[in-house]
């Protein structure tokens, strides 16, 4: 047994568990059901929901097919392309969410025919804090459903097509079977994502309660108010990470 | 070669980043000894480093005065940590190690004092009134709270920070309720602030101290006195604090003439 | 019904330039080491590679003009059976089957009945709700075929079909895959480095070597004259080349071979291995072609020993283990080979 590599190993764990572990504790098991009823709990918990599982589908709308050209086609500039695209996951949220600002703002590059032409202003609205989501979350599904296509046997899809099967038909009965395990465990990794964001929501979407104020924007306003509800609320969102998390079956994340 | 040369650079530059710190030292020692041949009582000069929570809307009136704190003091210097009074509190509460404590509201205060936390007594600095920022130009035409409720959304600080409760305050004295879905809550006042200068927020309630440091970035509408709220601002050396001589000096020199200039300068009003 | 492949393709290091006809009711074996050819050849006949020049016509129809004409896959009337028979891993036996019908707008509820047809003719109907990865190969093999053949397509492609099963199941599944072949009525097409399959499946053979024809006939034919090295090997006789004049074959070495037959100018010789005598000294006798040489290499196979003779005359010679043990031959060893002079055959290259 190399006692040495476990020794470190535990401490690493123990730097992960440990934060967990005292949220656990501070948690008000008794006022627990009032604290989540409460206007601003709710309206937080309804808003997490709705919003992330809108940002969901918008990723996996628009980041398929992203990945697919990323995977499949090739053309000058790939690279930079992807790279791109995965830069929400590194840059910091708040970053993003001022460039949402300058991009989908009222006055912002897009943002301002949006309001000119059609009256519609994405800042401070519950479609600006799905943006926000839609923007920190995609990534994760990207990645994940470029890997599977990239791992699968093309050859099915030829074997599909001397059968006589349209693209198409192809890619809807061969290829997004074949693929259906990476493209189940990006779109979890991105919900879990959506749920958790704070920095691109807050500085994009604002803070509005019951418009804009997702979980974690209300856990950091009520830590000082009412510190209960806030704790309350961590812990919904860790139980709901977690519980993800689990449901991923190890060959789906590519471990085990 | 060029991993050497790059190197070598790095090194010179340090060296007189090192060498204008120095310098700047030396012009600060030359400053000090006029200034103390001015003065007509000489200050001994404190040493050391004191961190100071202040509320937000504290941000440039301390920064100078941090400034000229360390100008009268070559051998000591300020940190600041610019926040939400009732985070800064928190903070404090639960052993944050500062040194010196500014807040926006009476109550954050108290707080300390009833945890034992405050050594000696808090001494009122400096007051400050709320005013109404819109975009500039005003182009929903805000002219006086009530137009506030129509204007569309409108940022205000969480109801935990001082400028927040405040700011309900006064809504409620003069009646007007803005739909909660146009309301949005900044953790600070600077965020609060910021909303307007660069986010789409149409107006915002924070202090009339913010609204000047704003400058042109928005427009400022003056609520009357009768119906706006005065926000109160004490300071104290806190308990925990490793370096009381300095923090003691620092509250000094807030209150002193100088220090009550520079406040003035940026806005506030006078303690009482 | 009838193909005509006349075409030329570039891809990568393969310079591929071939031309094959077939006609309908017969199967033709494309037979060739790896790298030479064959699988790009029967992707081209599948629309999944395209020609740089030629022409494709299947029937009569244009496949493939290496200019404005390029007939996808999906349109072209084939069936492929691939190397690794590729079922569908998500989907049953039945629904693999019934996948090519389906892709070309028959409901869903014809095409099952219509594949549980032909499963129950192949006598897999227990397992037409089972997984592909459920089946044994040879079962595989059934259903790749059957998939295949569902929609009725004009050609019918092979690609290695014996080669993803164990070889003592090859054999009767062969005789199998014959009479499948045997009742389809399209031209038959099967690609195979296995000179078994293509002995047993074939009606003729077309020998392709790095990218080019070099021998086509039946398997009987190509057996009794190999024009190259690559399927005397195949067939298991050696292979020598060389001038003739009257009845000696002078080879590149020097040496001279005595043949039978009158020929003349460039030749091809043939000897079966089983016709060299091996001796460790220079034998006198009968035998007209006695050359001298040394042990390269001793193999071991069932129960003979192929031992590869060189010299002027290189050679393999095939004798038994006692034999070899009687006269003491390693690798190294000055030995003699000895064939009569009827037992060369002799032909014009």
């Amino acid at each position: 047994m190399p006692w040495l590599a476990v020794l470190i190993a535990f401490v690493g764990f123990a730097f992960i568990a440990l934060p967990l572990i005292g949220l656990l504790l501070e948690v008000p098991w008794g006022s627990l059901r009032d604290d989540l009823t409460t206007p601003e709990a709710a309206a937080a918990l309804r808003l997490s929901v709705v919003c992330s599982l809108w940002a969901t589908a918008l990723a996996v709308l628009f980041g398929v097919p992203l990945a697919w050209v990323l995977a499949r086609v090739s053309f000058p500039g790939r690279s930079i392309v992807r790279a791109l695209v995965l830069l929400p996951l590194v840059v910091p949220p708040v970053v993003g969410g001022v460039g949402l600002f300058y991009a989908f703002g009222r006055d912002g590059l897009v943002g301002q025919y949006l309001y000119d032409w059609f009256g519609i202003q994405l800042t401070f609205s519950t479609a600006g804090a799905v943006f926000a989501e839609t923007f920190v979350a995609m990534p994760f599904l990207v990645i994940t459903v470029e890997a599977a296509l990239r791992s699968m046997d093309r050859r099915y899809e030829d074997a599909a097509a001397t059968l006589g099967a349209q693209p198409l038909t192809v890619a809807r009965r061969i290829t997004l079977p074949l693929i259906a395990p990476g493209l189940v465990a990006g779109a979890a990794l991105a919900w879990a994502r959506a749920l958790g964001e704070f920095g691109a929501t807050i500085t994009f979407a604002g803070n509005i309660q019951g418009r804009t104020q997702t979980t974690p924007l209300a856990v950091y306003l009520l830590l000082e108010s009412k510190p209960d509800v806030a704790i309350g609320l961590s812990i919904v969102l860790l139980a709901v990470c977690v519980a993800v998390l689990a449901l991923l079956r190890d060959r789906w994340l590519g471990v085990g | 070669m060029r991993k050497h040369l790059r190197f070598l650079i790095a090194v010179v530059a340090l060296s007189g980043f090192v060498a204008a710190g120095c310098g700047r030292d030396s012009d600060a020692d030359d400053n000090a000894s006029s200034t103390t041949k001015q003065a007509t009582t000489a200050v001994p000069a404190v040493t050391g480093n004191i961190t100071v929570s202040a509320a937000a809307s504290l941000t440039e009136a301390f920064t100078k005065i941090g400034e000229d704190f360390e100008t009268a003091n070559p051998d000591a210097t300020t940190t600041f940590n610019f926040g939400s009074s009732g985070t800064l509190a928190t903070q404090i509460l639960q052993g944050a190690p500062a040194d010196t404590f500014a807040s926006a509201d009476e109550d954050n205060m108290t707080k300390l004092v009833d945890a034992s936390l405050v050594d000696g007594s808090p001494v009122v600095f400096a007051t400050n009134k709320l005013a109404i920022v819109t975009k500039p130009g005003n182009p929903k035409n805000v002219k006086t709270l009530a137009d506030l409720a129509t204007a569309g959304i409108v940022s205000l600080c969480a109801d935990t920070v001082p400028c927040g409760k405040y700011a309900a305050q006064i809504l409620q004295t003069a009646g007007v309720t803005i739909p909660e879905t146009s309301v949005t809550r900044g953790q600070d006042v600077k965020a609060t602030l910021a909303a307007v200068t660069t986010g789409d927020a149409e107006a915002a309630i924070v202090y009339v101290t913010d609204a000047k440091s704003a400058g042109s970035a928005v427009d400022a509408v003056t609520i009357p006195d009768a119906e706006n709220a005065i926000a109160t601002y004490p300071i104290a050396t806190l308990t925990a604090s490793t370096n009381k001589e300095a923090s003691k000096a620092f509250v000094d020199s807030v209150t002193s003439s100088k220090g009550q200039a520079t406040l003035r300068s940026f806005g506030f009003l006078p303690p009482s | 019904m009838s193909l005509h492949a006349q075409l030329a393709l570039q891809l990568g290091s393969l310079d591929l330039e071939v031309t094959v006809d077939a006609d309908e009711g017969e199967t033709v074996a494309i037979l060739g080491p790896n790298g030479a050819g064959k699988t790009t050849f029967l992707r081209v006949l599948a629309g999944l590679a395209s020609i740089d020049r030629g022409v494709v016509v299947l029937d009569g129809a244009v496949l493939d003009d290496a200019g404005s004409v390029f007939v996808p896959p999906e349109r072209r009337p084939i069936g492929v059976v691939f190397q690794d028979y590729l079922l569908f891993p998500h989907l049953s036996v039945l629904e693999n089957v019934a996948f090519g019908l389906r892709s070309r707008g028959v409901g869903r509820a014809e095409a099952r009945r219509a594949a549980a047809d032909s499963l129950e003719r192949l006598g897999l109907a227990d397992r037409a709700a089972s997984k592909p990865r459920q089946l044994s190969g040879g079962q595989s093999q059934r259903v790749a075929l059957a998939r295949a053949m569902a929609t009725e397509p004009r050609l019918l492609l092979l690609d290695e079909p014996m080669a993803a099963l164990d070889q003592s199941a090859r054999g009767a599944l062969r005789r199998e895959l014959r009479a499948q072949l045997a009742s389809f009525p399209g031209v038959r097409l099967l690609v195979t480095h296995d000179p078994l399959d293509a002995a047993a499946l074939a009606d003729r053979l077309v020998i392709i070597e790095r990218g080019e024809i070099v021998q086509v006939g039946t398997f009987a034919e190509v057996a009794a004259r190999p024009r190259s090295s690559y399927v005397a090997e195949l067939v298991g006789v050696n292979l020598l080349q060389g001038v003739a004049d009257g009845d000696h074959v002078r080879l590149p070495s020097g040496a001279t071979l005595v043949a039978p037959e009158v020929v003349a100018g460039d030749v091809f010789a043939v000897v079966h291995p089983r016709s060299v005598a091996l001796h460790r000294e220079e034998p006198t006798g009968s035998p007209r072609n006695v050359a001298a040489g040394t042990v390269e290499n001793v193999e071991l196979l069932g129960d003979r020993v192929r031992i590869r003779v060189s010299g002027p005359v290189p050679l393999v010679a095939e004798v038994t283990p006692s034999a070899v043990s009687e006269l003491g031959l390693v690798e190294g060893t000055p030995v003699w080979t000895a064939f009569k002079a009827t037992d060369v055959t002799v032909f014009p290259r």
